[in-house]
């Protein structure tokens, strides 16, 4: 087996080289759970540790155990609003898979997931910078929470990206080997027309055999699972990270693991962009 | 003197004319090499204005280290982003045509601003007022910004008729670099230096956010 190393095998999920048509028509999605989740663990981390960045840059030397441990926390909690989000969807994402037609298996659609989800936490460490220098030179709460949005929007947009493109290709890898299959049965079968009972019986075997073609790969299964899988992960994990919050650290708050379960997502960015702009 | 003359017209037309034309492409040592001495050219022109005492002479020294750590700076925060979408966009074997596109971007603002330097010398020297220096030096900056704008999109051109993706990676990159780079600005500012106040490297006050001050701005509050 060839040994890659762990920044080997990020470049190459990254380059698309494990999900290319090859290794997906030999029903294979490359991305070995041992080393991609850590490194989800650690890309996360990273992020989560450069958004904690803003607690040590607001608080004061007698503050600076509390801003410590939010840094710590962040650091913690960013690879866990992910991996728990999948953990919690995981069941329904590979029932919805299997009702929309798409040949995943349950290995292959979690390490999908997991890739999909390695993919959106590289973007957005290596948006890690562009973050910590605005957390420097930046005192505003509203801000650093409008920035985060933002450069996990992005982050996510580019994940699903790469989902959909994955999807698709298994999707077409799918489909042209179902067109292959039935075209060799099809000379198989007319081989077979002479009255040869083993040549009937295997003819009839692989008649059985064959898999249901269109129930198997329904068209437009990708972007069928794809639409259903985004609607919920996003919804869980908007919940998820509501749940999981501070991840910044409210200057003006003292620091706890976790806050009150009062509210939503979507209402505190609505709240924050007003506070932003000072109404 | 005339060699070094031509060596320096051959050297414009390589980074600024149409690629192909003026012979082989700039290596990209020497794109940073013109960034680290057309940048302090010009930013010592700018921080030339009002000299109302020997002091303001810092000033000058002063805004000419800030205009490459402004462009490196920015350029560096940004990269890391830059390369890892142009990996997941399929772009890495191109990312060498792409980072030189770039630094020739950034190589041709600071040629054009050296070039605009005399003028900025100039208008200073007819006794503008402070507002009106700042105002003019944004005008020649972004004059610099649209010549650079032409050498980065024709450098990109080849790119892009290969492959429509690297359009969206250098919009990202565009807005990625103007995001930074005006954080960037404000956080070295003074470029140019009140006569009133007394010369520092960066404003006394501590470091704000230029997207709260406009949205600020923008309300009236």
């Amino acid at each position: 087996m060839e040994r890659t190393s762990w920044i080997g095998q990020l470049d190459g999920l990254l380059r698309g080289q494990r999900t290319t048509g090859s290794a997906l028509r030999a029903g294979i999605i490359d991305v070995p759970l041992r080393v991609f989740v850590p490194l989800a663990v650690l890309l996360g981390g990273s992020y989560g540790f450069f958004m904690g960045w803003f607690a040590l840059s607001m608080r004061d030397s007698e503050h600076r155990m509390e801003a410590m441990k939010q840094l710590a926390a962040s650091t913690v909690k960013l690879p866990m609003l992910f991996l728990l989000t999948l953990f919690v969807t995981f069941p329904s994402l590979y029932v919805f898979n299997a009702l929309v037609g798409c040949r995943l298996g349950f290995k292959s659609a979690l390490r999908l997931l997991v890739a999909a989800i390695v993919v959106n936490l590289a973007v957005g460490a290596s948006l890690g910078p562009i973050l910590a220098f605005f957390t420097l030179s930046t005192k505003s709460y509203a801000f650093m929470v409008l920035l985060n949005v933002v450069l996990l929007a992005i982050a996510g947009c580019v994940g699903l990206g790469f989902l959909l493109r994955t999807l698709r290709r298994i999707e077409a890898e799918a489909r042209e080997e179902a067109l292959q299959k039935a075209q060799l049965e099809e000379t198989f079968s007319d081989e077979v027309e002479e009255p040869a009972p083993l040549g009937q019986q295997m003819a009839s075997k692989l008649t059985a055999m064959k898999p249901p073609v269109r129930a198997e790969v329904e068209s437009g299964a990708a972007n069928g699972i794809f639409q259903i899988w985004v609607i919920i992960y996003a919804l869980v994990g908007a919940q998820m990270s509501w749940l999981l919050r501070p991840f910044i650290g409210n200057p003006a708050m003292e620091f706890t693991l976790f806050r009150h379960r009062d509210g939503n997502f979507f209402s505190s960015v609505i709240d924050h962009i007003g506070k932003l702009f000072g109404m | 003197m005339q060699g070094l003359t031509l060596r320096m017209d051959d050297f414009l037309r390589r980074v600024l004319g149409p690629s192909g034309r003026a012979g082989p492409p700039v290596s990209r040592g020497a794109l940073a090499a013109t960034v680290l001495i057309a940048g302090p050219l010009y930013g010592a022109v700018m921080g030339s204005y009002a000299f109302s005492s020997a002091e303001r002479l810092l000033m000058v020294l002063y805004a000419a280290i800030k205009m490459p750590v402004l462009i490196f700076g920015t350029g560096a925060l940004c990269l890391p982003g830059f390369f890892v979408l142009s990996t997941v966009l399929g772009l890495r074997d191109d990312l060498g045509r792409s980072l030189r596109a770039i630094f020739s971007g950034q190589a041709a603002l600071v040629l054009v601003l050296a070039s605009l330097a005399p003028i900025t010398r100039f208008v200073y020297t007819c006794g503008i007022g402070h507002s009106g220096a700042i105002l003019f030096n944004a005008a020649m900056f972004t004059v610099a910004t649209l010549a650079a704008q032409v050498v980065l999109w024709r450098l990109y051109r080849p790119l892009v008729q290969r492959d429509r993706r690297h359009l969206a990676m250098l919009w990202a990159w565009l807005l990625l670099y103007a995001f930074v780079g005006m954080q960037m600005g404000w956080m070295l500012r003074p470029f140019v230096g009140s006569p009133d106040q007394a010369v520092t490297f960066f404003r006394e006050e501590p470091f704000s956010n230029a997207y709260e001050v406009i949205a600020r701005m923008i309300v009236g509050r």
